[in-house]
């Protein structure tokens, strides 16, 4: 097998999304002045930039400003101002809308935007800036000299199924740089091994996550006015799972209708993807979509766990930013402006170590020194158990959060630290569960094709490919456990999990037995299997650069 | 002086870019564009044997807008040296002949023509998802006078040659190449590899040279538009009959079949009764592409210069024509009898006895003989020499071959030696006329050659005004005329003269399936099978499927993808699809089928399709009209216990 070659940076930053550009962008900007400077590389696994990207999203332009002093916030690519808002709680037919805005949920002076076309434009102002950014690679392995990060590898090609090299095999090319900036995003699978292997997340609480599944439509003039933005709670979450929608009028007719679905649940049955639809179908929505069409389909995890979930933020030689270290701010579901945010910090460590030449964790600490002084940790300690709260369900996470509010966010927790639990020990059996959710909208899941789409047709407007030919990379480590542990005991939870219909249980006419069939082609790189099986039996592992869903403006 | 290694790639518009649109529709204006899919696996190649030959230089040469460079660059991430691109506004029109005019005079101007003294090879792709002809490979291959192999599957360098399989009807041959030489390369070669970072950096750095026009010293009078002896006279949109596929829904096999059934009996008329569309389906077709006599009263001109005769050549399979050699009697015959004219056939081939009178039989006024050991086996070079030759000696205005692999490498390469114009795989052939506005005049008789375009959604009208106006027609839509034994015709004996050079490339192999599958042309139904089908079960749930259908009295009958051939689980002869046969059934099921675009070329006109695929992504359901999803194994059974019962698809039984 020909060696992988040697490439060699200064800093390589794995991920082209907004945490790693800003990263990227900040420490150009800082080396400007230098009279050596560094050569920063950023990867992407996705076909183009964007092409990964999924976010609500309305945002919080602020740290965007400081990001790019020079740049006139009017050329900013937003979609519009937030023009107009509502939280409104949904009972099965009805819609009451909230007299007032719940605390920290309010979006007066922020924007409706299409991070996907945010990124782009992004990336093009780091380019011109020098650094380099290649799109279509994927980066499947951290390299190591001791416990120090001394880089990473892209992913081999031309691998058949079982691993084997084909004729067009191409190595995959090692990357040595004095820092690596792991910005993969939420639940990224470098940043899981990182972890594994450095047990950066000892003092944390577990991260805990939602699944956010959104379609982007296409309605009459006027029907939805761009900056216009609804959240609801309750129907057709259940009170016992924290979860909400959304609907965001972007410009061009477009509009935005998902949901976030805590993964905290308990019910083995409840399908995000089916919820959406099951929500769509409400009077208040379906009206606005009445006459639409859908033009996309996406799905991603966000990191919801906050201040008490992230992990330590560096390493020898490695920092990490963004999604990938859990920088959110809740309950208003922001993280564009954090990444950013921790993207400038770490820029602004890495350019410090670059000076002294010093990529040591003590000389990297700084990051998490500067994060400790920025507003930004106020912020996230106000509301540094909000999550927790919720995860013991809506009413009571309701009364939770009002206690931490008074308190500033202590709360009445004697450590002040409430505990979060991993999404994937949530489960309760299925015998257990008195109505699932499949049971109880049982009638509901019919999918029209007008306003309500089946997931396989979903899909299919992610416009999600995969080469065939390159090892599954959902990697199901014990099939026997799926077969004689999962399926008896919680029906194949995955089957329901995944947004993209990733995984199949099906049954073999002669035996009747029940076993697992995977469509890795369908991955929308959600990574909600690597988080919500019960067994964490399933490791997301990067596929071919290039590979996966491609989201235009999501 | 080491081994140059050069690759001729284009850049096409995305073909997922059709479904992403928000209408449902191609959206030109923002389609991404990709290099062209068959012509990564050229570049593949390419790759293949710089790992044999370290120090081998790799060049992709590229003509079109300098946007191309975006192609190039993946082609230098991927391993290639040099990227040399041909870019001239001159060139906007140019039809194939000029195109491989235009590409061979660059390639001259690099250093490559048959006088090099450095070995080099030339790869390409077999053809463009835009164009669909594979012309430009054999025409720049016929410009710079070097000998060529088309529809290569797989490539050996032995240094001085290289050892290729070639597809041709019914098989393939093993052909001895001398280098240096051009070869076309099938979809179904190795893959192309992904571009490396190392590589894409290098990409980066490395600038595309462009050339214009004049730096290759090429004659900018035969190129362009005016320079092109083809023009597109008319583009009318194939009207899409099909609707959207109605995805049956259902949770278990049965179901998915109870919902099948019920289904079809809705559309049960529509089956039984139209679409058999077996008898003279081009010539049905050609009526969208009808034109109304011309509204002008510029001067008729006949454009032939004395040109006369219809010209067809017989491809031989060892001792019978080719199916498709036949075909094109039809055509022929009906253009001959308009033009009041006769029908002239060259058969090549050697130990030729009883094989004119058949000709003769199927519509030939005239067969020529060219009966010589050496051309026992089909050989681009000598064949073109013969017709060549004879074309130079009678000036026939039309000249027709069956758009087999064969007949789809030589015309092109004939074009370019005689300087005529030439249409690609044409479904309709008519005798018309056309009002030149530019030059105020009506030319006429012109071969209106009609041929599928732009990914199959459009029929494109070619004309050209250069004698013979050559085409190719597809296999499969031209049906053999009633052979009349009793039909008088001439038989001519012709010895044309051969240089050695003719004969460089040697036949090494040749592998032929026994006929068979010529039912499938006749088939109501058709099962056909991909590889997943011969994985799983060697084909046998879709047999027994076709058997159970002709147990009540249907004419059913079983094919397979080029996939599951490839793998052996079926003959050649039943392979469906634009390498292999076009059929169309009234009902034509597909099973764990993708659906490439290779297959639907030779399944999509008929009658009514039912896919079943695992995949729900498969391209097959966006030109069905009934979709399953789900696995095969277990639909198949429960249609099977139907079939047994008495259902029929809607068609009535010959019981």
């Amino acid at each position: 097998m020909p060696k992988s070659e040697i490439i060699e940076t200064d800093i390589l930053i794995v991920g082209g999304g907004v945490a790693g550009l800003a990263t990227a962008i900040h420490l150009a900007d800082l080396a400007a002045g230098s009279d050596k400077k560094p050569g920063i590389l950023v990867l992407e696994k996705g076909s183009s930039i964007g092409s990964h990207t999924l976010s609500g999203a309305v945002i919080d332009s602020s740290t965007l400003k400081e990001l790019l002093p020079g740049v006139d916030p009017k050329d900013f690519p937003f979609e519009s101002p937030v023009k107009k808002e509502g939280v409104y709680f949904f009972t099965p037919k009805l819609a009451l809308k909230a007299p007032f805005t719940p605390p920290f949920m309010g979006n007066h002076g922020n924007y409706v935007v299409s991070l996907g076309k945010m990124t782009r434009w992004l990336a093009e102002i780091a380019e011109k800036k020098g650094v380099q950014v290649y799109p279509g690679f994927s980066v499947s392995e951290m390299l190591y000299q001791n416990d120090r990060v001394i880089g990473a590898k892209t992913i081999d090609t031309g691998v058949d199924k079982h691993g084997k090299p084909m004729e067009n095999f191409q190595a995959g090319n090692e990357i040595h740089a004095k820092i690596t900036i792991l910005a993969e995003g939420p639940r990224g699978s470098l940043m899981k091994a990182l972890c594994g292997k450095l047990k950066l997340d000892r003092q944390s609480n577990p991260q805990v996550y939602s699944t956010g599944v959104k379609e982007l439509w296409d309605l009459p003039e006027g029907t939805f006015e761009a900056g216009r933005i609804m959240h609801t709670l309750g129907f057709p979450f259940s009170f016992n799972h924290f979860g909400g929608g959304f609907v965001y009028g972007l410009n061009g007719r477009q509009v935005v209708v998902g949901i976030a679905a805590g993964l905290d649940y308990t019910d083995p049955t409840f399908d995000s993807h089916a919820a959406l639809q099951v929500y769509k179908k409400h009077p208040f929505i379906a009206k606005i979509l009445e006459k639409g069409k859908l033009l996309r389909y996406g799905a991603k995890t966000i990191p919801e766990g906050g201040l008490y979930s992230l992990p330590k933020l560096y390493h020898d030689g490695v920092m990490i930013v963004g999604d990938s270290a859990g920088f959110l701010s809740m309950p208003s579901l922001k993280g564009v402006h954090l990444a950013i945010e921790s993207g400038m910090l770490a820029a602004k460590s890495a350019f410090e170590a670059l000076k002294k030449n010093d990529f040591s964790g003590t000389q990297l600490s700084l990051y998490e020194t500067l994060f400790q002084k920025s507003a930004t940790h106020k912020t996230l300690s106000r509301t540094r158990n909000f999550r927790a709260g919720f995860g013991h369900g809506m009413i009571l996470g309701a009364f939770y959060f009002a206690t931490q509010i008074l308190t500033g966010g202590r709360g009445i927790t004697p450590s002040g630290k409430m505990k979060t639990h991993e999404d994937a020990a949530c489960y309760k059996k299925l015998a257990d569960v008195k109505k699932t959710f499949c049971e109880k909208f049982a009638k509901e899941l019919v999918f029209d094709k007008q306003l309500t789409f089946d997931k396989v047709t979903d899909v299919y407007f992610s416009g999600s490919k995969h080469d065939e030919e390159q090892p599954c990379h959902l990697r199901v480590l014990d099939f026997n456990l799926c077969r004689e542990t999962c399926i008896p005991k919680y029906g194949g939870p995955c089957q329901h999990f995944c947004p993209a219909e990733v995984y199949e249980i099906v049954t073999d006419l002669k035996t009747g037995k029940k076993d697992l069939h995977l469509h890795p082609a369908n991955c929308v790189h959600c990574k909600t299997c690597d988080i919500k099986d019960p067994f964490g039996n399933i490791e997301w592992a990067v596929p071919y650069g290039g590979d996966g869903p491609e989201y235009e403006n999501l | 002086m080491g081994l140059k290694i050069i690759c001729l790639m284009k850049q096409v518009p995305l073909p997922t870019e059709m479904r992403m649109g928000a209408d449902g529709l191609m959206d030109r204006t923002k389609a991404k564009s990709s290099i062209n899919a068959d012509c990564t696996f050229g570049l593949e190649q390419g790759l293949e044997i710089k790992k044999q030959v370290p120090d081998a230089e790799l060049i992709v040469v590229s003509m079109g807008p300098t946007s191309f460079e975006q192609s190039l660059k993946k082609a230098l991430a991927m391993g290639y040296d040099r990227a040399v691109l041909l870019s001239d506004r001159k060139l906007g029109g140019s039809d194939t002949f000029a195109t491989g005019y235009a590409i061979a005079s660059l390639l001259k101007k690099l250093g490559f023509s048959k006088e090099s003294k450095d070995p080099f090879i030339i790869f390409s792709g077999r053809q463009t998802t835009d164009g669909d002809t594979a012309h430009v490979p054999s025409q720049t291959a016929e410009n710079l006078g070097i000998p060529q192999a088309t529809f290569v599957e797989k490539v050996e360098f032995k240094g001085d040659h290289l050892k290729v399989r070639r597809i041709i009807e019914g098989g393939f041959q093993v052909l001895k190449v001398p280098v240096p030489c051009l070869i076309s390369i099938a979809p179904t070669a190795t893959p192309a590899r992904r571009p490396s970072l190392k590589g894409a950096i290098r990409a980066k750095n490395t600038k595309t040279e462009i050339w214009t026009l004049d730096q290759t010293g090429a004659d900018a009078s035969v190129v362009g538009l005016s320079g092109s002896p083809t023009l597109v006279s008319k583009v009318v949109d194939i009207q899409k009959d099909r609707p959207p596929v109605n995805m049956i829904s259902g949770h278990e096999p049965k179901d998915l079949a109870a919902s099948l059934v019920s289904e079809i009996e809705k559309v049960k008329d529509a089956i039984g009764g139209g679409h058999g569309q077996h008898a003279g389906a081009g010539d049905e077709k050609s009526a969208a592409g009808e034109k109304a006599k011309t509204d002008v009263d510029f001067p008729r001109v006949d454009f032939r210069n004395g040109a006369r005769g219809v010209l067809t050549w017989i491809e031989m399979l060892g001792q019978t024509p080719s199916r498709s050699s036949l075909e094109i009697l039809n055509p022929a015959r009906k253009l001959a009898d308009q033009l009041q004219t006769q029908v002239t056939a060259i058969v090549t081939g050697h130990n030729l006895k009883d094989v004119a009178s058949e000709i003769i039989a199927y519509g030939a006024d005239e067969v020529v003989v060219v009966d010589d050991p050496r051309l026992k086996e089909y050989r681009i070079l000598p064949v073109a020499a013969v017709i060549a030759q004879w074309i130079e000696h009678k000036r026939p205005e039309i000249a027709l071959f069956g758009a087999t692999t064969s007949g789809r490498e030589l015309a092109p390469r004939l074009a370019s030696r005689v300087r005529a114009g030439v249409t690609a795989d044409c479904t309709s052939l008519k005798v018309g006329e056309y009002a030149h506005r530019m030059k105020k005049t009506v030319f006429y008789p012109v071969l209106e050659s009609i041929r599928p375009t732009y990914g199959e959604s459009k029929l494109a009208t070619i004309i050209g005004f250069w004698c013979p106006q050559m085409a190719t027609a597809r296999a499969g839509t031209f049906k053999i005329l009633p052979k009349d034994p009793s039909r008088k015709g001439t038989v001519r004996e012709f010895t044309p003269t051969f240089r050695e050079s003719d004969f460089a490339v040697e036949v090494l192999e040749v592998k032929r399936e026994a006929g068979g599958g010529d039912n499938l042309f006749v088939a109501d139904i058709i099962i056909s099978g991909g590889r997943p089908a011969g994985d799983h079960d060697d084909f046998k749930l879709i047999k027994e499927l076709a058997q159970a259908l002709q147990d009540q009295g249907i004419n059913a009958d079983w094919g397979a993808s080029r996939h599951a051939v490839d793998n052996g689980y079926a003959p050649y002869a039943r392979q469906v699809g634009q390498t292999g046969k076009t059929v169309r059934p009234k009902l034509y099921i597909a099973v764990a089928i993708s659906g490439a675009i290779q297959h639907l070329a030779g399944m999509k006109e008929s009658g009514k399709i039912i896919a079943i695929n695992q995949d729900p992504q498969a391209a097959i359901f966006r030109h069905a009209d009934f979709g399953i999803v789900r696995d095969y194994q277990e639909v198949l059974p429960e249609l099977i216990a139907r079939v047994k019962a008495g259902f029929t698809f809607g068609l009535a039984t010959s019981k």
